[in-house]
C-alpha cells in the first residue's frame, strides 16, 4: 500500500529535493509557525540541517564524579570515601574546568572538548518532580512526559516524524536497544545491534533464502511489514560498515606501513604485513564497547543524509557499592563513555551537529554507608558541538549546602530536562513553538538557559 | 587453595552426546488445520514454548482440559528436584561448595596477577579454578536452554513459571559475586516456588546470596545503610511505583532489612547479623516494626507481598505475560481476587487464568520474545542436542537484547511486541533459524499450524531449506 501522498508529483519532487540536500528555504515556508518564521535563518529549519545523537546513560549516573564541584567543601564532607581529589596538576585528581568544576580524569579524552568551547553543561537538570524508580523515570523521560502510564511515543520518534522523508524511510538511528521507547512511533526508525553483528549480512546474502523469506513475509501484516523493511535496511547497513572497516584497516595498514605496499596493494615487507594484520584486528586498538557503536552510528549517518537522529545507551550507572573514585568502576564506565563521546565528536563536529548526554536522574549528594550513592534527583546533561556555546556550564547551580539540596539529599534539578532540550532543538533545528510544542509536549522555554547556544 | 570441594567438571557438554536419541518425528502430512490448532498452537507455546509432537496431539484433542492439566502437572514437577544433567550438576551444588569455588577463583587470580608482574611468566588467564564463576555461569545457561526446550527434562510449563519469575525477581549475571550463583538461584529459589504461594518466593529471593549480592543488601548495616534492595522490593518485586510509598518507606524497609546478610566461608549463604541490624523502631507504610531480628524483615516481606497492590501487579505482569501485551482490566481483577483469596496461591491464579476466555481469545496475540523463539526453534529441533545448539543460541540470545541472565536491572527484560518486534530483529532470527535448522530434521508436525501460504512456499523449496524456513516463518513467530 502506498500513502496518498507518494503520489502526488510536487510532492515526490520536493522530498527528492530534500533527499539530495538542495532545499531552498523558500519551499520550507509553508508549515513554519509565523512567530518563530522570523528568526529562522534562511536554510536552517526543521531537520534539514544539524543532526542530534543522545547518549542515555541507563541507571542514573553520578554527575558529581563527572564534573567535581571541588570548590565546594561540602562535596568533600558528603562524600569521605568517593569524592574527586582538587586539581593538583596530575591525573590522580579532577581536571580543571574552571573555577567551580573539574573534570573526572577518567574523561580526560574529553578535555580538549571543553578547550576548544564545545562541550559544555547544565549541572543541575531533570525531570520537573523527584522520581526514584529508574523505570519510571527513564520512560517519563523518553516520551518527555510525565506520569503517562499508557504506551506514548518517544520524543525521538515524535522529531524524527518532523523530518520530511519519503515513506519507510527513517530519519532516526538507534543502536544496540530492541526498541528503546525514545524511538518508538509512528515514524520509520532504523534500529542496529551493538557490535560487530551490525556488520553481518546473514542469511539474506544468499539470494535463493533471501527470496524465500520475503516471498513468507509478503503479507501486510505487522510482522511481515517489519520484516521487509529489516531486509532492506539491514543489508544495506551491514555492507556499509563493511565497506567502512575495510577501508579503515587499510588506511591504518598504510599509515603504519609508510605506504610500502606492492602495487596489487598487498604490504611489501613483513612489517607492512604485520602493520596491516594489526590494522584488521585488534592491534590497531579496534574500537570496543560504546566506542564501536559510535563509529557505527557515525558511519550510517554519514552515509546517509536523511538521518538526523542518533541514539546510543549505556549501562551499569547504577552504583550503589564501592563506586569508586579515581579509579574503579564509576571510572571505568566514564573511561568507556569518554572514547565513545570522542568517537562520535568525529562523525559529528559539522556546524549543526549535536550530542547530548543524559541520564534520568542524579544520585545522592552523599555516598551511602557502601561507598556508593543512592537514588538522587537532579543532574548534569553535556552538549558537545560546534554551536554549543561550550567551555562553560549553564543554569542555575546553588552548591551542595544540605538547606539547598532536595530533601536535604540530592542535587535539585534547576532545569527542566525539556527545557533544556528545547535549547538543542531550537540550537540544531531551529524548531518552531509549535514543533517544540509537539516533541516536547509541557515544556516551557526557559529563559536562564539562553546563551546555551551560539546565535547562529 | 581451600581443600577440595572445588567442583569438579568434566569437560563442557560433553554429556549431550548421550542424551535421548534423534527425534522421531510423525511423518504427519500437511492436513489442513483442525478446528483446535490455533488454540493447540496457544496452548503449547504459552504454557510452555512450542508444541512437540506429543503435546501437539494431546493439546489439539483437547486444549482447555490439557491446558488446565500442565498446571497440575507443572506443580508436581515443581515439588520433584530437578532432572539436571551431571555434568551441570554443579549448579545446584551446595552454597558452601559453590562459595569455596569462588574464592579459590578469586586467589587464583590474586596469584596471577601478582605472577603477572614485569619479569614474570604469562600464565593462563582462563586455567583451572580462575575458570570457574564463567563456567557456573555457562552451565546456569544452559540448563536454562535445555529445559526450556525438552520435555523430557523439565515441564514445559514449570520452565515457563522459572523464566516468569526469574525475570520477575530478576538477578544479573555479570556482577561479579553473583555469577557463580545464578544457577542455584534459579534451581533453588525459583524453580520449586514457581506455582506455590507468592510470599515463600518472595522470601526465598530475599535470603539468596545472589539477590542480596546483586542488589547490594548484604552490605547494608545499622551503621550505613544501602536502600537498592528495599526500594526495589517494593518497587519491582511487590507494589509497584505508583503505590504511594514514600523515600521514607523506602529507607525505613532498609533499616527493617540491616543485618540481612551473606556468610559464604561458612556454607551458609544467607545470615541474620543481629549486631548488624538497626534495632530501633520503624514505621513501613504506616505500619510499626519493632525489635524483632530477623522475624521484623520476614514479617515486612510476607507484609509486601500479601497487600492488594502486590496483587495487582503480579496479576497485571501474569496476564501480559500469558495473555495479552495490554490485558483487559476485567482479566486482571479476576486475576488479583484469585490472588488475594487464596493469599498468593500462584497455582490457583494460573487456574484463573487458563480458564479465562481471555486467554484463548484470538485478539489477546503475542509475539515471541527472542527467548521464547529460541526455546521455541530448540524444541522443534527436538531439544538440545550439542554444544553448539547451546553457544549459537546464546550467542543470538545476546545479540538480540536478550543475553541469558544478563539483564543488568531489576526490572528485568520486557515481553511486549512493541520492545521486541522490530525490523532488523526479525532477520536475526531468519539467521538463527537456519543455522539452527542445518542439524534438524523438517518438523513437519508444525504444518498443522500454518497457513495454507506458508505451507505451500515452503513446499517449493528444497529439503535442506525446508526445517529453517519453517522456523524463521512468520507463523512461527506468534505464539
Amino acid at each position: 500500500m502506498h500513502s496518498n501522498a507518494s503520489s502526488i508529483p510536487g510532492l515526490l519532487q520536493r522530498r527528492s529535493l530534500l533527499g539530495l540536500g538542495a532545499l531552498s528555504a523558500l519551499s520550507l515556508a509553508a508549515g513554519v509557525p509565523r512567530v518563530w518564521a522570523q528568526a529562522v535563518p534562511a536554510g536552517r529549519q526543521g531537520l534539514d540541517s544539524g543532526r542530534l545523537v543522545i547518549v542515555f546513560l541507563r541507571g542514573a549516573y553520578d554527575g558529581l564524579s563527572a564534573f567535581v564541584p571541588y570548590v565546594d567543601s561540602d562535596y568533600y564532607a558528603m562524600r569521605p570515601n568517593i569524592a574527586i581529589a582538587a586539581p593538583d596538576g596530575t591525573a590522580q585528581t579532577a581536571l580543571k574546568l574552571d573555577k567551580t568544576f573539574a573534570l573526572h580524569p577518567a574523561l580526560s579524552l574529553l578535555l580538549p572538548l571543553w578547550q576548544q568551547g564545545v562541550l559544555g553543561f547544565v549541572p543541575a537538570a531533570g525531570l520537573p518532580a523527584p522520581n526514584r524508580s529508574h523505570f519510571d523515570a527513564q520512560y517519563q523521560m523518553e516520551i518527555a512526559q510525565s506520569g503517562k502510564t499508557s504506551s506514548s511515543p518517544g520524543w525521538l520518534n515524535n522529531t524524527a516524524a518532523l523530518a520530511k522523508t519519503s515513506a519507510g524511510n527513517a530519519a532516526a538511528l538507534g543502536v544496540g536497544e530492541a526498541n528503546p521507547a525514545i524511538l518508538g512511533g509512528q515514524a520509520a526508525v532504523k534500529l542496529i545491534p551493538r557490535g560487530q553483528s551490525a556488520e553481518r549480512t546473514g542469511v539474506l546474502a544468499n539470494d535463493r533464502t533471501r527470496q524465500a523469506l520475503l516471498d513468507l513475509y509478503a503479507g501486510d501484516d505487522k510482522i511481515s511489514e517489519a520484516f521487509r523493511q529489516g531486509a532492506g535496511s539491514r543489508m544495506q547497513s551491514a555492507q556499509e560498515l563493511t565497506m567502512q572497516r575495510t577501508q579503515r584497516a587499510e588506511m591504518a595498514a598504510e599509515k603504519m606501513a609508510g605506504k610500502s605496499l606492492d602495487r596489487d596493494g598487498t604490504p611489501a615487507s613483513p612489517q607492512a604485513q604485520t602493520a596491516q594484520m594489526l590494522a584488521a584486528s585488534n592491534g590497531a586498538a579496534d574500537p570496543v564497547g560504546l566506542q564501536l557503536d559510535a563509529q557505527h552510528l557515525g558511519t550510517l549517518m554519514r552515509n546517509d543524509r536523511r538521518l538526523r537522529l542518533g541514539f546510543l545507551s549505556a549501562g551499569g550507572w547504577d552504583t550503589h557499592a564501592n563506586q569508586g573514585a579515581v579509579n574503579g568502576q564509576l571510572a571505568n564506565n566514564f573511561g568507556n563513555l569518554a572514547r565513545g563521546i570522542a568517537q562520535l565528536r568525529q562523525d559529528f563536529s559539522e556546524p549543526g551537529d549535536v550530542i547530548v548526554v543524559m541520564s534520568e536522574f542524579g544520585r545522592t549528594s552523599a555516598e551511602n554507608g557502601t561507598r556508593g550513592t543512592d537514588h538522587g534527583f537532579g543532574n548534569a546533561m553535556w552538549l558537545i558541538g560546534n554551536r554549543v556555546a561550550g567551555g562553560r556550564w549553564h543554569g542555575q547551580w546553588t552548591g551542595l549546602a544540605r538547606s539547598n539540596l532536595n530533601e536535604g539529599r540530592d542535587l535539585p534539578a534547576h532545569h527542566d530536562y525539556r527545557a533544556v532540550l528545547a535549547q538543542v532543538m531550537r540550537g540544531t533545528f531551529a524548531l518552531g513553538d509549535a514543533q517544540l510544542a509537539d516533541v516536547l509536549p509541557g515544556a516551557k522555554w526557559d529563559k536562564r538557559l539562553d546563551g546555551m547556544f551560539h546565535k547562529a | 587453595m581451600p581443600s577440595a570441594t572445588v567442583i569438579t567438571r568434566a569437560s563442557a557438554l560433553a554429556f549431550l552426546a548421550c542424551l535421548a536419541g534423534p527425534a522421531a518425528y510423525a511423518q504427519a502430512d500437511a492436513a489442513p488445520p483442525s478446528a483446535n490448532a490455533a488454540a493447540a498452537w496457544r496452548a503449547t507455546s504459552r504454557l510452555g514454548y512450542a508444541p512437540t509432537p506429543a503435546s501437539a496431539q494431546a493439546a489439539d484433542a483437547t486444549p482447555r482440559a490439557w491446558a488446565l492439566q500442565q498446571i497440575d502437572a507443572a506443580y508436581a514437577a515443581s515439588r520433584r528436584p530437578p532432572a539436571i544433567p551431571a555434568e551441570l550438576a554443579g549448579i545446584n551444588a551446595p552454597l558452601g561448595d559453590i562459595a569455596r569455588g569462588f574464592y579459590a577463583e578469586r586467589e587464583a587470580r590474586k596469584t596471577r596477577r601478582e605472577a603477572n608482574k614485569p619479569g614474570a611468566v604469562m600464565q593462563n588467564a582462563n586455567a583451572g579454578p580462575e575458570k570457574f564463576s564463567r563456567e557456573m555461569a555457562q552451565d546456569a545457561a544452559a540448563w536454562r536452554l535445555m529445559s526450556c526446550s525438552d520435555p523430557a527434562l523439565e515441564n514445559p510449563l514449570l520452565a515457563r513459571m522459572t523464566e516468569f519469575w526469574f525475570n520477575h525477581l530478576n538477578v544479573f549475571v555479570g556482577k561479579g559475586p553473583v555469577r557463580p550463583f545464578v544457577g542455584h538461584y534459579v534451581v533453588n529459589v525459583i524453580r520449586p516456588n514457581a506455582l506455590g504461594r507468592f510470599e515463600d518466593l518472595l522470601l526465598a529471593s530475599a535470603r539468596h546470596p545472589a539477590m542480596l549480592l546483586y542488589l547490594d543488601q548484604a552490605q547494608s548495616n545499622n551503621r550505613g545503610i544501602n536502600e537498592n534492595y528495599a526500594r526495589e522490593l517494593m518497587e519491582l518485586h511487590t507494589l509497584g511505583v505508583n503505590s504511594g510509598y514514600t523515600q521514607k518507606d523506602v529507607r525505613e524497609l532498609a533499616r527493617i532489612l540491616t543485618g540481612w546478610t551473606v556468610n559464604l566461608r561458612d556454607g551458609e549463604g544467607f545470615r541474620f547479623a543481629e549486631r548488624l541490624h538497626d534495632k530501633d523502631g520503624k514505621v513501613l507504610l504506616g505500619r510499626t516494626f519493632g525489635s524483632e531480628g530477623v522475624a521484623e524483615g520476614e514479617e515486612a516481606i510476607r507484609y509486601l507481598a500479601r497487600r492488594p497492590e502486590t496483587a495487582r501487579r503480579i496479576s497485571t505482569r501474569l496476564a501480559s505475560f500469558f495473555v495479552a501485551d495490554k490485558p483487559s482490566p476485567a482479566l486482571v481483577d479476576r486475576l488479583a481476587a484469585t490472588f488475594t483469596a487464596t493469599q498468593g496461591d500462584i497455582r490457583a491464579v494460573m487456574r484463573t487464568l487458563v480458564e479465562s476466555p481471555e486467554f484463548w481469545a484470538k485478539d489477546n496475540t503475542l509475539f515471541k520474545t527472542p527467548l521464547d523463539f529460541a526455546c521455541s526453534a530448540l524444541t522443534a529441533a527436538g531439544g538440545v542436542k550439542e554444544r553448539r545448539d547451546i553457544v549459537q543460541t546464546l550467542g543470538f540470545l545476546a545479540q538480540a537484547g536478550q543475553p541469558m541472565h544478563g539483564w543488568q536491572t531489576p526490572d528485568g527484560y520486557k515481553t511486549d511486541a512493541g520492545t521486541w518486534l522490530a525490523p532488523e530483529a526479525l532477520t536475526r532470527r531468519a539467521d538463527y533459524a537456519l543455522a539452527l535448522a542445518q542439524r534438524t530434521p523438517e518438523p513437519s508436525y508444525l504444518n498443522a499450524f500454518f497457513s495454507t501460504a506458508t505451507r505451500e512456499r515452503i513446499a517449493r523449496e528444497p529439503a535442506q531449506l525446508r526445517a529453517g524456513l519453517m522456523l524463521a516463518s512468520p507463523d512461527f513467530m506468534r505464539k
